[in-house]
């Protein structure tokens, strides 16, 4: 990975001197893994840039060691978790720092510097404010979840002061989606297939192009209470064609806004979260290629129905703003959104002997836009170190729906981890 | 208000039966609800705070291991009322790191949150079923938090020793049965230290199910403390032994050591 290598160093470096400055034998940590994810859909047609994603049995073959330190302090501790990957489908061995941060403890702020995972909001699967990083081709390619999130590399601080807390987040090197790209191993609906010649633009790390976020959040009568504000990027690129014919990628300027609240009612736990999305490049809506602002609600509830069988719902809409001057803009081939999207999910959990084994299902579907995502999952911790994980990711409905464009890589996945 | 009453009048019972006399003479017998009251107080509230490194060894029948270690601490926002837990895991592996956070309401459901460190996520988790095993185990949430005495009706059937030790033996039936998965429990209550000795939880049917027993119980700082606890499900052949170790009392915890602050950076002295 091109990514972080002097941050790499610097780590060792640090990681090296916070195991000298440790009193006792610092413990190291991790684990063995091996993946792999079956194609269960044939594709009956094939844009040219998509051959290796049609020609693949596997979506996923890999094997993964991970390796962790975390030396502490009374007032500070370091967190270093690096990984060699074997990937068996592209023939390719890398290593991959998935966090690398230095913490320093105040008696009213929390410091937080390095290459860090950022969680925000309350949804399940449903980001709003967790506008931060995330890896969907390891979803989409069944990974354990945890791979969903990517670290930022970012400075971090929390203050506490009267039973309220502030985080300032700052991203001064912006890092996009992973999606599924041309000539990569995934399907997805590429409405320009016919441009094979593509290039993408990255925000460059500079001051004015430093991502930043605010969370101000505390306890108010029950309720886990959050505010949130971002200033930075859309993390999934737009394309816009250019002379050649080529295909710019770029990433537009996004403001963000949002709430979130949860807290014990109903017999269970509920939740909200709303959020504001401001296209700050494209706020009269005229730009084809830019995503429009938006409206986003989120209401969830979880429940537990008899003792270890879990029960999840959510209903989250996504209102597009200057819906008429999105369709004026809209070509006339070019297919067209409905200026909302609702989207349901459920989750159920059943835990079995002596919560060793997980069944696990996961569906998410939208009755208007009519695509659907469908998980079910079953884990067994055959001892405390070694866990097998068998599930499916299901996809399906209109090809150009944000799920339904991923049938094609509907699989059937086996993880084996043995962690230490 | 009726919780602040109801919590002052359990505390002058426990104070009125200690005047009463700790394991004293057969003239002074305490009812049934004193005892029972005096055992709740002092299995899950004795000191403010407190902190012990818990090994809970789960065995099944055919004598298969799995260990889980972590590190508790409690504090008591009122004597036999409100508290909080907060839990850090070491052991096993996959769930290293992750941290527990209990604020604990008599006569109303838990708040809980679960830190998972991989994703960096806190969570809340529906609370609304005491019965849940905690962490896998054979102990439920209410045998390490504690079953408010109000919820059953106690009897005192007979006094008997277990071992060494003389006990008073309180039969509690639940007043909702629906609420709970035992229709009667017997309580083997240490008349010198009010600590229950064993326990006997019989299911719907009747049916002896689970068994407590208080392997060893050790006085820390003045405080009588059950430091090896058996809960076996004999109908399952399973069980579980928690172990409790380095177990203090009075540390003056902060409270803010329970918050989402802790939750995702607990204290180094927690974490060792």
């Amino acid at each position: 990975m091109k990514r972080g290598r002097a941050v790499l160093a610097g780590l060792l470096v640090a990681v090296a001197a916070g195991v000298a400055a440790a009193e006792e034998p610092l413990p190291l940590h991790g684990f063995v893994q091996t993946a792999s994810a079956y194609r269960l859909v044939r594709p009956r047609a094939c844009p040219p840039t998509q051959r290796l994603a049609c020609d693949e049995s596997f979506v996923l073959g890999e094997g993964r060691a991970r390796l962790e330190v975390d030396p502490r302090g009374e007032r500070w501790g370091l967190v270093a978790k690096g990984e060699l990957i074997l990937d068996a489908v592209g023939g390719e061995v890398e290593g991959d720092l998935r966090e690398g941060y230095l913490d320093l403890r105040f008696p009213a702020l929390d410091l937080r510097v390095g290459r860090q995972v950022i969680t925000w909001g309350v949804g399940d699967l449903i980001f709003i404010t967790d506008v931060f990083p995330k890896d969907w081709v390891a979803f989409i390619s069944g990974l354990p979840l945890e791979y969903l999130k990517k670290g930022s590399d970012a400075v971090s601080a929390t203050g506490h002061w009267a039973r309220t807390s502030l985080q300032l987040v700052l991203i001064p090197r912006f890092e996009p989606d992973t999606l599924p790209e041309a000539g990569g191993r995934l399907r997805f609906h590429d409405p320009m297939a016919a441009i094979e010649a593509r290039r993408t633009d990255e925000p460059s790390p500079a001051l004015e192009r430093t991502e930043a976020g605010a969370r101000l959040f505390r306890n108010l009568l029950g309720w886990d209470v959050s505010l949130y504000a971002y200033r930075g990027f859309f993390h999934a690129p737009a394309g816009e064609v250019e002379s050649g014919p080529r295909l710019r990628l770029f990433f537009p300027r996004l403001d963000v806004y949002g709430a979130s609240a949860q807290g014990a009612a109903l017999g269970g736990v509920v939740s909200f979260e709303a959020g504001y999305y401001d296209s700050r490049s494209d706020r009269s809506g005229r730009m084809a290629a830019v995503e429009n602002s938006s409206v986003r609600l989120l209401a969830g509830y979880q429940r537990e129905l008899v003792p270890d069988l879990t029960a999840s719902g959510q209903y989250s809409v996504q209102v597009m703003q200057g819906h008429d001057a999105y369709m004026r803009a809209r070509g006339p081939g070019m297919a067209k959104r409905a200026a909302a999207r609702h989207v349901l999910t459920l989750r159920l959990t059943q835990l079995l002997l002596h919560q060793t084994l997980r069944l696990g299902v996961f569906a998410l579907a939208s009755p208007n836009e009519g695509d659907w995502y469908l998980g079910p999952e079953a884990r067994y911790q055959i001892t405390d170190a070694l866990s097998a994980t068998l599930g499916i990711n299901a996809f399906g409905g209109p090809r150009r729906a944000e799920y339904g464009q991923f049938e094609g890589n509907s699989n059937l996945f086996a993880v084996v981890r043995y962690a230490f | 208000m009726a919780l602040t009453r109801r919590t002052t009048g359990l505390t002058a019972l426990a104070l009125g039966t200690a005047l009463l006399g700790t394991g004293g003479p057969a003239g002074a017998q305490p009812t049934a609800d004193e005892i029972m009251a005096r055992a709740h107080l002092a299995m899950f509230y004795p000191g403010e705070d407190m902190r012990a490194r818990v090994t809970m060894r789960l065995v099944s029948r055919d004598g298969k291991e799995r260990l889980r270690e972590l590190t508790m601490t409690r504090r008591d926002v009122q004597e036999g009322g409100e508290q909080r837990y907060f839990i850090y895991f070491h052991r096993p592996p996959d769930v290293r790191d992750m941290t527990f956070l209990v604020w604990k309401y008599p006569g109303k459901d838990d708040d809980r949150w679960l830190y998972v460190p991989a994703l960096k996520l806190v969570r809340r988790i529906a609370a609304n079923d005491k019965r849940s095993s905690f962490a896998g185990s054979d102990f439920s949430y209410e045998d390490i938090s504690g079953r408010e005495p109000e919820e059953d009706t106690h009897k005192l059937v007979r006094e008997e020793r277990v071992g060494e030790r003389a006990a008073w033996v309180v039969e509690s039936t639940p007043k909702d049965a629906s609420s709970v998965d035992f229709s009667r429990k017997l309580s083997w209550v240490d008349s010198a230290t009010a600590l229950p000795l064993k326990e006997e939880y019989y299911d719907r049917r009747g049916e002896l199910a689970r068994v407590f027993t208080a392997e060893e119980v050790r006085e820390v700082q003045g405080l009588w403390t059950v430091t090896k606890r058996l809960m076996k499900n004999v109908q399952t052949g399973h069980s579980t032994q928690a172990v409790l170790a380095d177990v203090r009392y009075n540390l003056k915890l902060a409270p803010d050591l329970f918050s989402e602050r802790a939750l995702r950076a607990p204290p180094a002295e927690l974490v060792r």
